[in-house]
């Protein structure tokens, strides 16, 4: 118990050190207490976390009308009979489908170009630099939801209104801030010694930038696509706004309009839904969750 | 979203001496394809938006110019009035219930002794659920019959309130899905900075005879200023924002009792058909956000870097 594993650790054990010697007593209840103190609010984390998504989970493997009896929490014959009949829905592949177009574009695109542009300010000094990194930054703190409005009145005068390319464009410009400012802080983290020698060696830009910045800063460009997918994935106010055809939704999209579309209420059914459309992107996560979670506490991504 | 980079010399490389010629155009030609998306589509999106809010709409999509009269209309209609104070309440209830939660789980994973890296990323879940999803999965908890927590209410012998019908009550569900949301992300910023203080400041402290809370308030929380700002930034930029997660969740009801600013945006723009007065409530989210994210930017972030300590 006495390490200096924390701040009131420390105190106890420094005021025990100056009071009597620690009985065993002491010790448990110190320890206790200090179960208590971490475990209550943990306790309130985990359930507070996993709760609506279990509960989502276990409504999806429920019978329709076991659903609104209020006596059961397990489902009493669990069965995926609700996620088939998703799967069988007329729109549901081709709704999977664009959402994995889009978040594919939306990720590859703006990662190209953000690679680019951090390159540019994090290791060339020009003029407007600053400017232009403002231009790059500010689009970060303006709401994606109160672009809708003019950008439907353009998207409707170019002609791009239930096209793919009304997708790309919106998705693509509001990753790329994103990714840009992720970017610069790693890149400005690589050494401009190694950089240097590289040079010395013949090495031009690209080569640089291929084999000496993105191997040391890939921890970036995998957190960067992460949060791309993450954008693209999840996207509501735009497709709302610029897409009206049944199949050119994504599933957000989908999921939303299942609320008006089923006439009797199938409540596995839009669980079901529900948690085909989180659990692609939660397998992303999964499988990066080390590099992602480092790189938010560590402060680099904001 | 701190401006800290604008701030730092770029650190010059020996590209620089290659050729004037390219030193000049090379890190130009780089930039600029990002910046047409940018600049192009939000760029155009914020000024047409301002535009917009100077003309009115006719049924034909016609416009014709008509000064501050959108604004005149807007500010003197009192559905608008009552969903801005409907967001200010919202807004700050989320940022003061979200900050709470996200300092509280922060000090909880800091200190947690065992699984330490399964509780993290556990608790970044919900940053991965899309707004509609975490929408839908709090009406079934909070869902009159069949909901989780009446189920609980049930076994406990409790009352059980009709949550999504309740204007109070359903405004309070609509805050705890917002938090839901974006707490993790912010719960996660705090860590790094609890996780950055030195540890023989707070043995100091102890010596000294600092409390824990007197410690918490006197050093915990000066020390992570910077990070302070940065999840206050993001907590706020969310409840402006907010829409995906009352569209899907209320729908703005009961009785417009969570019709939020940007939900009425959506009703005059998209179902009235009145873009020149959806325009304004854009042009009053935007200058609310901005605002708000600059002042959190400046107490935070670049006040302290005045006095030399770097973020």
């Amino acid at each position: 118990m006495a390490t200096l594993t924390s701040p009131s650790g420390a105190a106890r054990r420094e005021v025990s050190a100056i009071g009597r010697p620690p009985s065993l007593l002491d010790h448990l209840l110190r320890r206790f207490g200090r179960a208590i103190l971490i475990g209550i609010p943990l306790a309130f984390l985990v359930i507070w976390t996993m709760v609506p998504i279990i509960w989502a989970l276990l409504a999806s493997l429920k019978d329709p009308l076991e659903i609104y009896e209020s006596t059961t929490f397990l489902p009493r014959d669990p069965s995926l009979r609700a996620y088939w009949a998703v799967l069988g829905m007329d729109g549901f592949p081709r709704w999977m489908f664009n959402s994995i177009l889009v978040t594919v574009v939306a990720t590859i695109v703006p990662l190209i170009l953000s690679i680019l542009a951090a390159y540019a300010f994090a290791k060339y000094l020009f003029p407007f630099r600053h400017v232009l990194l403002l231009m790059y930054l500010i689009p970060r703190i303006i709401p994606r939801v109160s672009l809708i409005v003019p950008l439907n009145d353009l998207m409707t005068d170019l002609g791009l209104i239930n096209t793919y390319w009304v997708l790309y464009l919106t998705y693509i410009a509001s990753a790329v801030p994103l990714a840009t400012w992720i970017l610069v802080g790693f890149f400005k983290a690589v050494p401009k010694e190694i950089e240097e020698s590289a040079t010395i060696d013949g090495a031009n830009m690209w080569n640089r930038l291929r084999y000496v910045i993105l191997p040391i800063a890939w921890p970036g460009v995998v957190t960067a696509a992460v949060l791309c997918i993450r954008e693209g994935w999840n996207e509501f106010a735009f497709v709302l706004a610029l897409v009206t055809e049944t199949g050119m939704r994504t599933l957000p999209y989908a999921l939303y309009m299942m609320r008006d579309a089923m006439g009797v209420q199938d409540f596995a059914i839009y669980n079901a839904f529900t948690i085909l459309t989180v659990l692609p992107l939660l397998l992303v996560y999964l499988l990066l969750e080390r590099r992602v979670v480092e790189s938010i506490v560590s402060g680099a991504v904001k | 979203m701190s401006l800290s980079a604008v701030r730092d010399e770029p650190a010059p490389t020996a590209a620089e001496r290659v050729s004037d010629a390219a030193r000049l155009t090379v890190p130009y030609l780089l930039v600029v394809p990002g910046l047409l998306f940018v600049l192009g589509v939000l760029g155009y999106a914020v000024a047409g938006g301002f535009w917009l809010s100077l003309h009115e709409t006719d049924m034909f999509m016609a416009k014709t110019f008509v000064g501050l009269q959108n604004y005149i209309d807007v500010f003197n209609d009192p559905r608008f009035q009552s969903s801005l104070w409907r967001t200010i309440v919202f807004v700050i209830m989320s940022i003061v219930l979200g900050i709470m939660m996200s300092m509280i789980f922060a000090l909880t994973l800091y200190h947690v002794g065992f699984g330490k890296r399964f509780f993290r990323g556990m608790s970044l879940v919900p940053y991965f659920v899309s707004g509609i999803a975490a929408a839908i999965m709090f009406r079934f908890v909070f869902t009159t019959s069949g909901g989780f927590v009446n189920q609980v209410l049930s076994v406990l012998g409790l009352h059980q309130p009709s949550w999504l019908g309740d204007p109070v009550l359903a405004f309070i569900v609509a805050v705890l899905a917002n938090c839901w949301f974006m707490v993790p992300f912010a719960t996660l910023i705090l860590l790094g900075g609890l996780q950055t203080v030195d540890r023989d400041i707070y043995d100091a402290a102890t010596i000294d005879g600092a409390g824990a809370v007197q410690t918490f308030f006197k050093i915990t929380i000066p020390m992570i200023k910077p990070m302070l700002g940065v999840s206050l930034i993001w907590v706020s930029y969310i409840s402006f924002s907010t829409f995906d997660i009352i569209l899907a969740l209320t729908a703005g009801g009961p009785q417009r009792a969570t019709e939020v600013v940007s939900m009425y945006m959506y009703q005059l723009a998209f179902l009235q058909l009145d873009f020149g007065q959806g325009a304004v409530l854009m042009v009053v989210l935007l200058t609310f956000n901005t605002v708000l994210s600059l002042v959190y930017i400046y107490y935070f972030i670049l006040a302290d870097r005045r006095h030399g300590r770097e973020l």
